[in-house]
């Protein structure tokens, strides 16, 4: 019997990857968080959204993560959302460490999609 | 009293002086054949053994006839004149070797010139163990009381080569039961924990009962009592079998239930001894325990107010006896300040006692014993078997969720792996001290933080811990993170944060460098409860 920490779950909608994060992110459990995440994003992809809605518990190692994710999918010029309900404690964490003016913070899934969207529109008219 | 009667005593003295239990084996036999030949004027005398698997006599002592021992001459049960002692089981008498049907094996009796012989068997309880001979270098007839001499002496060597044989494999069961036990429990975050392992007062009936405590990464525990039927070297290596089954099992199976139904497989397929088992597992974050119990005694639950209760549901036979069972599992949620008690037969039964008596007497000592895991073992034991030797091997193992009152010490090893568990306990430690959801959630976050800048920047690879402790003071919770390590200053985008992360949800953050370690301290005032 070994509960997973957290689960991460990928599934792609166009060229758009969609990860959900559920459970509890920690320095136990990051690294190995991190590797599956990066390998999920194909090159194809023109953005990755990262939904933290069923994340109980994230620290700063959690955090690290995110703001090296979106360093290197900046590199390969590729966006990262992240989808947050407002006041959770995910929320708070992020909002301590001022994640909202590195990465995008979406309220609801919806709205980081139609985010997406809209860029790759911008993107197309090159 | 005739002469030779008086002679005769004195010999009988002189092979049953229990001064001789205290030589070694090979001194007391040097000793033995030298009385021997002395008494009944014999030149040459031999202790052979029948070796393992019974077909052959080996030379194990000699006098006069060293060379035998020397060249390690073996010869078959049956043939020749040693073997046909070990043979008959009956004393065998050769006046004169040169008119004998019955010759030695060994051309070294020719050599010596040895002409007439007397031998007698070693039997332990009926069963022949060896030969004890002795030889005459003038021709002579060995006469009843010789005889009679002779099998005295050889069943004062029986028995000593008997008793030595058993302390020797009593002596390795021992070392390889205790090689299996664990050397030391696990350090979790929120329980305390303690065991002892008690072997039987006599070295040849120790073996078979063994605990073990199983890290299953991090989330919860498993831990498991057994004791396998019958003593000594089997028994221990059985044991071990189980109990590596188990380990194997447990971390790739759902639940104790399933562990115990695979393990019952395993023995059923090993055609192997009946043992009773307990497997069980506790949720570090919930404390939800789940028992499976094949035919183990019960599992004693000792509440903080002072009562306790026998854990009987969900058992099943105990595995080696009926085939194609499967175990249930008894579930239960451990609160603040209980105590788990496993403990193996030995602890409650006594001859000539009814097993409820034992129960009885069990739960009256648990329930007065000191709270403290280490001291309740100790002072259960010594209660329960101060008035008997030990008989039969005693293991007990004792598991304990710490009391969430305003004042919490723990110790946390210094791995990621405890981060998650320590901040459970600590949610837990608010909640119960009428904490809002939002204090549980903050204390959560930057207790974990703290902790886990110790882990990263205290120590080395090597085991270390880190002293938790939480307070509580007018509604101000103070929580302390001490290591024991050189601090060295965050570094890196990720450590750098946990800092600003601990005082975005705490009132008071300050950070304590001494030489002995540093110390993180905590302080928020508890928002009234939900």
């Amino acid at each position: 019997m070994r509960p997973e920490l957290a689960r991460l779950s990928v599934e792609s909608q166009g060229d758009v990857e969609l990860a959900r994060v559920a459970g509890e992110v920690d320095a136990s459990n990051v690294d190995e968080l991190s590797e599956r995440l990066l390998d999920a994003v194909s090159n194809q992809a023109r953005a990755l959204v990262l939904d933290l809605r069923e994340t109980s518990y994230i620290d700063s190692s959690g955090i690290s993560l995110i703001f090296d994710a979106a360093a290197r999918l900046r590199n390969r010029r590729q966006e990262l959302r992240l989808v947050v309900t407002p006041r959770s404690f995910v929320g708070e964490v992020l909002a301590a460490v001022s994640m909202e003016r590195s990465v995008a913070i979406d309220p609801a899934l919806d709205d980081a999609l139609r985010a997406v969207d809209a860029a790759g529109g911008s993107n197309g008219s090159d | 009293m005739a002469a030779d009667e008086v002679i005769r005593l004195e010999d009988v003295q002189r092979v049953t002086e229990s001064a001789l239990a205290y030589l070694d084996l090979d001194d007391l036999l040097e000793e033995l054949l030298d009385r021997v030949t002395d008494m009944l004027d014999a030149d040459t005398a031999a202790v052979l053994l029948v070796e393992e698997g019974g077909r052959t006599l080996a030379a194990r002592a000699a006098k006069g006839l060293e060379e035998e021992v020397e060249r390690g001459f073996r010869l078959p049960v049956g043939r020749g004149f040693a073997g046909r002692v070990a043979f008959t089981r009956e004393p065998v008498v050769i006046a004169d070797l040169g008119d004998s049907p019955v010759q030695p094996v060994n051309p070294l009796f020719r050599e010596k010139g040895v002409q007439s012989l007397l031998g007698v068997p070693l039997l332990v309880e009926g069963e022949v163990i060896g030969v004890l001979h002795v030889g005459s270098l003038v021709r002579r007839e060995f006469n009843e009381r010789d005889i009679e001499l002779l099998q005295l002496v050889a069943n004062r060597v029986a028995l000593s080569i008997e008793r030595s044989r058993l302390m020797v494999q009593g002596r390795i069961a021992a070392t390889l039961q205790r090689s299996l036990l664990p050397r030391q429990l696990p350090q979790v975050p929120g329980l305390r924990m303690a065991a002892r392992y008690l072997p039987a007062a006599d070295e040849s009936a120790v073996g078979g009962d063994w605990y073990d405590v199983i890290d299953l990464g991090g989330q919860s525990l498993g831990f498991m009592i057994g004791d396998v039927a019958g003593h000594g070297m089997a028994a221990a290596t059985y044991m071990g079998q189980l109990r590596s089954a188990i380990r194997a099992y447990a971390l790739d199976t759902e639940g104790p239930g399933e562990v115990i139904t695979k393990l019952a497989e395993f023995s059923e397929r090993m055609h192997s001894r009946m043992a009773t088992v307990i497997y069980a597992t506790l949720n570090l974050t919930t404390w939800e325990a789940r028992i499976a119990r094949a035919g183990h005694p019960y599992p004693l639950l000792i509440r903080s107010d002072g009562s306790a209760e026998f854990l009987s549901d969900a058992g099943g036979p105990p595995i080696g006896t009926v085939g194609g069972q499967s175990y249930d599992e008894q579930a239960l949620t451990l609160d603040p300040g209980e105590t788990l008690l496993l403990y193996t037969d030995g602890l409650i039964e006594r001859r000539g006692q009814q097993l409820s008596d034992g129960e009885a007497a069990l739960t009256e000592v648990a329930i007065s014993a000191p709270d403290e895991p280490e001291l309740k073992c100790q002072a259960i034991i010594s209660a329960l078997t101060k008035d008997a030797t030990i008989a039969d091997d005693i293991a007990i193992l004792a598991v304990q969720t710490v009391g969430l009152h305003d004042l919490l010490e723990v110790k946390m090893p210094a791995s990621p792996a405890q981060l998650m568990t320590s901040r459970h306990l600590i949610r837990r430690w608010v909640e119960a001290n009428n904490g809002s959801d939002d204090d549980c959630a903050a204390f959560a976050i930057a207790v974990s933080e703290a902790c886990a800048n110790s882990i990263e920047h205290a120590y080395g690879p090597k085991d270390e811990t880190i002293d938790v402790r939480a307070s509580l003071v007018n509604g101000d919770a103070t929580v302390t993170i001490s290591d024991h390590g050189k601090w060295r200053e965050p570094r890196g985008g990720n450590r750098g944060r946990g800092i600003p992360i601990m005082r975005e949800f705490m009132d008071e953050v300050s950070v304590e460098p001494s030489e002995q370690g540093t110390t993180v301290r905590l302080t928020r005032r508890l928002r009234e409860g939900k």
